[in-house]
């Protein structure tokens, strides 16, 4: 590899001298050592280029030391607040003054994922995908459209490694290890003593290395591969194939593996080195390497202005490999070097003033003062944090050419200035062979000197990473990094489990409609089913795409079939065969049934009184004779509404007179309500279709206005609220006639409502419940926020949250509620500044085409704002179809209505037999909040909101 | 939270300005003061090998030389590349692989080896020891080299 040797190793000058000579002549110098059998061809003995000697584990000898090798977690940094970040590093920098008397390598590392591999993982996650329509953009385009729109980009994966100094090897040590061959036969367990030895020092060092902070976990054989592949092969793309890892521990000759895979070469004072790929994929590539050094540095204000700094350098476009040496020094030590220190300033005082009567410099002063803060910092209150260490670090990006390698090294520069100081230093060779494993230092310049504090507030685990590699690509992300994102709705159900609900947020004109239909068209590609509620109607666009247009239906439920949205039909009727996997499938089923029947009065009596005016609604005695006579009805399914009205007429309490009052009111809207209310023998449910996309529109819905309380609603903007809700049941309904494991995916916008009517939560926790067991994800996109957080414990339901622009403050803040993010810590302005033009266009007659920026909360810890891109030119007719600014100059598009009909549930008999289930049923009571002593407070709630919302998208 | 390195505190200027007072014009670091005297030794030295006397002109020049060598080798360290380093880095330039340009192995050839038609066998009873030893060494040489065919490309 290294075409010189230059071996530090002082262990053998003669056998060093022997074994350059042996590269040097293919090796044909034999070794005379040994008695070999009679025929017995005499085999070149072998010693790698580089110091490491044999990797046991993740412990990697040299000849003089051994090295422990721990991978450590990625940590988010983004949204997090200050005094976490801060205990973060004061965790890291409590494990690394643990460290006392030790040499650690910090090594940061990428494992590339190019986006062909994003694509591989994504055909085959995409399960009973939408067959391909003739003429129209086929699976395959649409993936290849795909990767075009990312060419070159990278889900790089940073890795970060730490190697940790366990103990010098003595002399003993290393002639054991050389006769290992014959000792094994002879007395094998002296062959692992050493490392037997070292086996509680080991713990040890596992121990403190993965507590909190750092979580280091000890490095796996595929792991350290991957590490000494990247560092002997500095700069070179990744190798498509490794080979395979060994299962036994590699010996001195196993790591040729490594060393020949590559070779370095440099010409004298070039400003790059050369690596040059030797075997597999890299084989005749040629990359130049620039590797550049920590220099001087100011003070940093980490965490409040300044980032960690080691993980800034993740804003160049380009992998960028981090090599630390890291002495860690025993506060004895300082001290006495603090102390010369002072002497030499305080005898540089005495020259100037006492024996040339001259001012001394202002530094001088300057040094004095700092000496002694730091001896204060190492003596008094929490010493450990006050440990110093010596450290190099050294910084490596690489080109095609050399050219390129120094603009990206011009490109560190800059992006580190004027705080830090990068260097590019001479002898570039040496100092690209300190990143490998194992090597010594190679030169003290550049050395700095600081708290364990300052090393620890480089975080090099700080990651912006947000989503997975599977999903549908939604764009990237726009912090410090700019990485492509890919999610899958449908990871958090099958792999996580945790809920499938996502809230989205977002003022006017911020991109709501234009990601959510973005999400749904391209997870429909991938197989997904989704039913959405659209209350305006522009989605609907979406079933009109060529390639979707055979397998979708737009429904507008205001033009539907008499009864599509009885609240009696609109909850599902459980199923016997969907509780098979339970421990008592009957007693499940029928608990079941009774919550479906609980639900369906609840949900009956909530409609009904949001229907009458609020002055009737809000009489107690309203209350109580709604409640009986939807008692009387029951919760069968195969009931509606206007059996509620009879038993309303037929009501014989001292309350008989109101409740005929109460019934002619709803009998007046009886004409209006006849979407409740199914004509005679005639059941809207009985047509099954298999449609992969259903859009339920309500365009024309009176829907009330912003900041109007409940009380000042009209008797079609009440309607209207309640049919909204009685719709957003129906597109829940909808899961439950598909197969469980099917991804199904439900999306409500403008979901304001769910916090304006009392089953809201009922709908809420049903969507948090059912969303995992049968595989749906739940989109709900509001314009307020506050909407959602009304709605108790929806938060801790939540899963994954977008978060678009807001402009009002108090809506920033409930957004950072809703995404987990710490409030008052200024992440505010972020939420405001989202996909914000730069100043100076408002009078610009041209539309706003930049691409929309939201918040995303993955729901698995990642939060990072990303900028939503679907701007591949395959994805034209998507682009335009979702565009929903008004445009007079475009044609108007008619929503195509088709006749109603949505797929069947059985109409099995619904026997009376509640009675011997009265505890179930009194649970499921409980459940949906069906008691009588809600009388007085039902209508409390919900009723004032607040100003911000500007009309319905 | 402000966090610094300690680098400040190691990088004192310590400089001479000279014995009390009697301040020197210029102000020199001691690294200067110690790398100046041995070039100054040097140069020197040099100047004697070459065959210049010692005399007020030449050691004149010798001071000018020394300071302009100086302020060379001073321009070029710090505090952060100290004198050993820089020392360290120009061996590691030296002594850093080159490209090999020349190329090495190529197709293998067996034109070297020897190969007879026929191996060496028994000579016949009758002939007589004492006269084949007598045969001379050169006859010998010449007689295999009409036998033998060389290379295997080239058979005769």
């Amino acid at each position: 590899m290294f075409g010189r040797r230059r071996d530090r190793d002082r262990r053998s000058a003669a056998h060093v001298a022997q074994h350059a000579a042996a590269a040097r002549d293919d090796r044909k110098v034999y070794s005379k050592r040994g008695r070999r059998l009679p025929g017995e061809q005499s085999v070149p003995s072998y010693t790698p280029s580089i110091a490491a000697r044999s990797i046991d584990g993740h412990l990697l000898r040299t000849g003089q030391e051994v090295y422990a090798w721990y991978r450590l977690a990625p940590q988010r940094w983004s949204f997090r607040s200050d005094s976490q970040r801060q205990d973060l590093i004061a965790a890291i920098a409590g494990q690394y003054a643990e460290l006392q008397g030790r040499w650690m390598h910090l090594r940061v590392t990428t494992r590339p994922y190019p986006i062909r591999m994003w694509a591989e993982a994504h055909v085959h996650n995409a399960v009973r995908r939408l067959p391909d329509t003739p003429g129209t953009l086929s699976f395959d385009d649409y993936m290849v459209g795909e990767q075009q729109q990312l060419m070159g980009r990278s889900m790089a994966e940073k890795e970060v490694y730490l190697g940790v100094q366990v103990q010098t090897r003595n002399m003993m040590d290393r002639a054991v290890e050389r006769a290992a061959p014959v000792l094994r036969k002879v007395f094998p367990d002296a062959v692992d003593a050493e490392l037997v030895a070292i086996e509680s020092e080991i713990d040890h060092l596992d121990q403190v290395i993965g507590s909190a902070g750092l979580e280091g976990r000890p490095a796996t054989a595929e792991e350290m591969s991957w590490l000494m592949h990247r560092s002997c092969s500095l700069g070179l793309p990744a190798p498509r194939n490794l080979p395979a890892v060994p299962g036994a521990p590699w010996e001195p000759e196993d790591l040729a593996s490594f060393t020949d895979a590559a070779d370095f070469h440099q010409e004298p004072y070039a400003p790059t080195v050369t690596v040059r790929g030797r075997t597999g994929s890299n084989a005749g590539i040629k990359r130049h390497v620039a590797v550049l050094t920590v220099g001087l540095m100011h003070g940093l204000q980490i965490p409040e202005q300044d980032d960690p700094w080691v993980q800034r350098s993740d804003r160049l476009p380009a992998a960028v490999e981090w090599s630390a040496r890291i002495y860690v020094r025993r506060p004895e030590e300082v001290s006495g070097e603090l102390q010369r220190q002072m002497s030499k300033v305080r005898s540089q005082v005495r020259h100037y003033t006492d024996e040339h009567e001259l001012d001394p410099p202002q530094s001088l002063a300057r040094q004095a003062s700092r000496v002694l803060e730091i001896d204060d910092e190492m003596t008094s209150g929490f010493t450990a944090l006050g440990t110093r260490v010596r450290s190099w670090w050294r910084l490596a990006v690489s080109g095609p050419t050399e050219r390129e390698a120094l603009r990206l090294a011009q490109g560190l520069l800059d992006l580190y200035k004027p705080k830090i100081a990068i260097e590019h230093p001479e002898a570039q060779y040496a100092i690209a062979r300190e990143f490998i494993p194992g090597e010594p230092l190679s030169s003290s310049a550049y050395l700095r000197r600081g708290s364990v504090l300052w090393a620890a507030s480089a975080v090099p685990t700080a990651t912006a990473e947000v989503g997975d590699r599977r999903g549908i690509l939604l764009g990237e992300t726009v912090t410090a990094t700019r990485r492509p994102v890919a999610w899958d709705p449908w990871m958090a159900q099958e792999l996580r489990d945790s809920s499938g609900l996502t809230a989205m947020v977002a003022g006017l004109g911020a991109g709501k409609s234009f990601l959510g239909g973005g999400i749904v068209y391209k997870t429909l590609r991938a197989g997904a089913h989704w039913t959405l509620l659209d209350p305006s109607g522009p989605l609907a666009a979406l079933c009109e795409l060529p390639e979707l247009k055979p397998y979708a239906r737009p429904i507008n439920l205001l033009n539907a079939q008499a009864g599509i949205l009885n609240p009696y039909r609109v909850v599902a009727e459980p199923q016997l065969d969907h509780f098979m996997d339970e421990e008592d499938p009957e007693r499940s089923w029928r608990r079941e049934r009774a919550l479906a029947a609980a639900t369906r009065r609840r949900l009956v009596l909530d409609v009904l009184s949001g229907l009458l005016p609020y002055e009737v609604s809000r009489l107690p005695q309203t209350r109580i004779v709604l409640l009986r006579a939807v008692r009387t009805v029951g919760g069968r399914p195969d009931a509606h509404p206007g059996m509620v009205f009879e038993a309303l007429r037929r009501d014989a309490s001292e309350h008989h007179e109101h409740a005929v009052v109460v019934a002619d009111f709803l009998d007046e809207m009886r004409e209006r309500m006849s979407l409740l209310i199914p004509e005679q023998d005639l059941d809207p449910y009985n047509e099954a279709r298999d449609d992969r996309l259903t859009v339920l529109t309500m365009a024309g819905l009176n829907l009330p206005k912003d900041g109007v309380g409940r009380e000042h609603w009209t008797d079609a903007e009440a309607l209207g609220v309640e049919m909204l809700n009685l719709a957003a049941w129906l597109t829940q309904r909808s899961i439950y006639e598909r197969p469980k494991d099917l991804r199904k995916g439900v999306w409500i916008d403008e979901a304001f409502f769910l916090s304006e009517v009392p089953t809201g939560r009922v709908l809420m926790n049903r969507f948090a419940r059912d969303s995992r067991k049968w595989n749906v994800r739940v989109l709900l996109s509001s314009q307020i926020p506050a909407d959602f957080l009304k709605i108790q414990g929806f938060v801790t339901l939540l899963d994954s949250v977008f978060v678009g622009r807001l402009d009002d403050d108090q809506a920033q803040a409930d957004a950072l509620r809703l995404l987990k993010v710490p409030v008052g810590a200024g992440y505010e302005q972020v939420v405001a500044s989202l996909g914000r033009r730069p100043g100076g266009v408002r009078n610009n007659v041209e539309r706003d085409r930049a691409p929309r920026q939201f918040i995303f909360g993955d729901g698995a810890g990642g939060v990072e704002r990303i900028r939503i891109d679907f701007s591949g030119p395959h994805l034209e007719h998507l682009r335009n179809a979702l565009d929903t600014t008004p445009d007079a100059l475009r044609d108007g598009q008619e929503s195509t209505e088709v006749e109603v009909s949505s797929p069947p549930q059985d109409p099995f008999a619904y026997a009376e037999q509640y009675t011997d289930e009265y505890d179930d049923e009194l649970a499921a009571d409980l459940e949906v909040g069906l008691t009588d002593e809600l009388v007085d407070s039902a209508h409390g709630e919900g009723g004032n909101r607040r100003p911000g919302r500007e009309g319905s998208a | 939270m402000r966090v610094r390195t300690d680098d400040e505190v190691y990088r004192v200027d310590a400089v001479w300005l000279g014995p009390p007072r009697a301040t020197f014009p210029w102000r020199a670091r001691y690294v200067a003061w110690g790398v100046g005297i041995v070039v100054f030794l040097l140069v020197t030295a040099v100047q004697r090998q070459v065959g210049f006397g010692f005399d007020f002109i030449n050691t004149g020049w010798g001071f000018v030389i020394t300071i302009a060598l100086t302020r060379f080798i001073c321009a070029r360290i710090s505090h952060e590349r100290p004198l050993s380093s820089v020392l360290a880095m120009w061996v590691r330039e030296l002594t850093a692989p080159r490209e090999t340009t020349t190329g090495r192995g190529g197709a293998a050839s067996a034109a070297r080896i020897r190969v007879a038609p026929q191996r060496p066998r028994k000579r016949h009873k009758g002939a007589k020891r004492a006269s084949a030893s007598a045969r001379s060494q050169h006859r010998r040489q010449q007689d295999r080299r009409q036998k033998e065919v060389r290379g295997v490309r080239t058979p005769a």
